[in-house]
C-alpha cells in the first residue's frame, strides 16, 4: 500500500513542534498529472544505464509501497524525534 | 497437487514448454505457497500430541532498539523498518549496470565487504531475507550502560 500520511514530531529545548499529520495522499494528485513526464525521464534513463525501465518501475514502486510503516522514534532526556509513515 | 502445477507438468510432458520454462513457472508459484504460510498463526498438533510443530508466521519488520545511558542521559532509539522495503533495496542493487559491478566490488571488499554484487539474483533475495528473519542481535555492554536489540517481527 502507498504511504498516505506520515506524522512528524521534533521536539528540542528550544525548538517545539507539535505532532503534525502530512497527507501524503494528497501529493499523489500532482504526481499523477506529471507522471507521464516522469515516465520519459525514467525511461531515457534508463535507456541510457542499459536497464529494464519496466524492472526499474517495479523496483521504484515496491520501494514507494514499501515505505508505509516506517517508524522512527529517537528520544534524549530534552529531546524527540519521530517520523513514522502510514 | 495445485491446479496450476498440474498444468505446467502437463504441458512439459506434452512436450509444450522446456524443463527450464517449467522450473520458471513453478518458481513463480512459489509465492502462493508462502502466503498460505503467512495467513497462518499458531500451532499444527498432528495425531502425536507430543510431536507439535510450530509454523512459523514471515516477519513484517526489522527492529532496531538502543538503549543508552550517557553522562546518566538516557537515550532511545526505537527504529522498525518493513521487511517489504528490504526487500525492495535489496531488489535495487540487480538495477546496478554491470559495468559498475565489478568497480563497486573494489570498492565494497577495499572497506571489509567481501560482497560480490553480480552473485546476487533474483531467486537468491529471498532466500537472503528469510534468513534475515531469523536474526537476533543482543549486544549488552554493562560498562557503556547500551543496550542494543536487533530482530525481526
Amino acid at each position: 500500500m502507498i504511504p498516505s500520511f506520515a506524522i512528524l514530531q521534533v521536539e528540542a529545548p528550544h525548538f517545539h513542534m507539535p505532532r503534525i499529520w502530512l497527507p501524503l495522499f494528497l501529493l499523489w494528485i500532482p504526481v499523477i498529472l506529471v507522471s507521464p513526464l516522469i515516465l520519459i525521464v525514467m525511461f531515457g534513463l534508463c535507456m541510457a544505464g542499459r536497464i529494464s525501465p519496466w524492472r526499474a518501475i517495479a523496483v521504484l514502486w515496491s520501494i514507494l509501497c514499501g515505505l508505509s510503516g516506517i517508524h522512527v522514534h529517537v528520544s534524549t532526556h530534552d529531546s524527540k524525534v519521530l517520523v513514522r509513515i502510514l | 497437487m495445485n491446479e496450476n502445477r498440474r498444468q505446467i507438468l502437463e504441458m512439459l510432458a506434452a512436450g509444450k514448454i522446456t524443463a527450464d520454462e517449467a522450473e520458471h513457472l513453478l518458481a513463480a508459484l512459489e509465492p502462493d505457497t508462502t502466503a498460505t504460510a503467512e495467513t497462518f498463526t499458531g500451532r499444527i498438533t498432528g495425531s502425536d500430541p507430543s510431536a507439535e510443530s510450530t509454523v512459523k508466521t514471515r516477519a513484517k519488520y526489522l527492529r532496531v532498539l538502543v538503549e543508552a545511558n550517557e553522562k546518566g542521559e538516557p537515550t532511545t532509539v526505537n527504529v522498525r523498518v518493513p521487511m517489504q522495503l528490504l526487500r525492495a533495496g535489496v531488489r535495487l542493487a540487480s538495477l546496478i549496470p554491470a559495468q559498475a559491478h565489478e568497480q563497486l566490488d573494489a570498492t565494497l571488499s577495499r572497506h571489509g565487504i567481501p560482497l560480490t554484487l553480480s552473485q546476487i539474483k533474483p531467486e537468491n533475495l529471498e532466500e537472503l531475507i528469510d534468513h534475515l528473519e531469523d536474526l537476533t542481535v543482543d549486544v549488552d555492554a554493562k560498562e557503556e550502560k547500551a543496550k542494543v536489540r536487533v530482530f525481526c517481527e
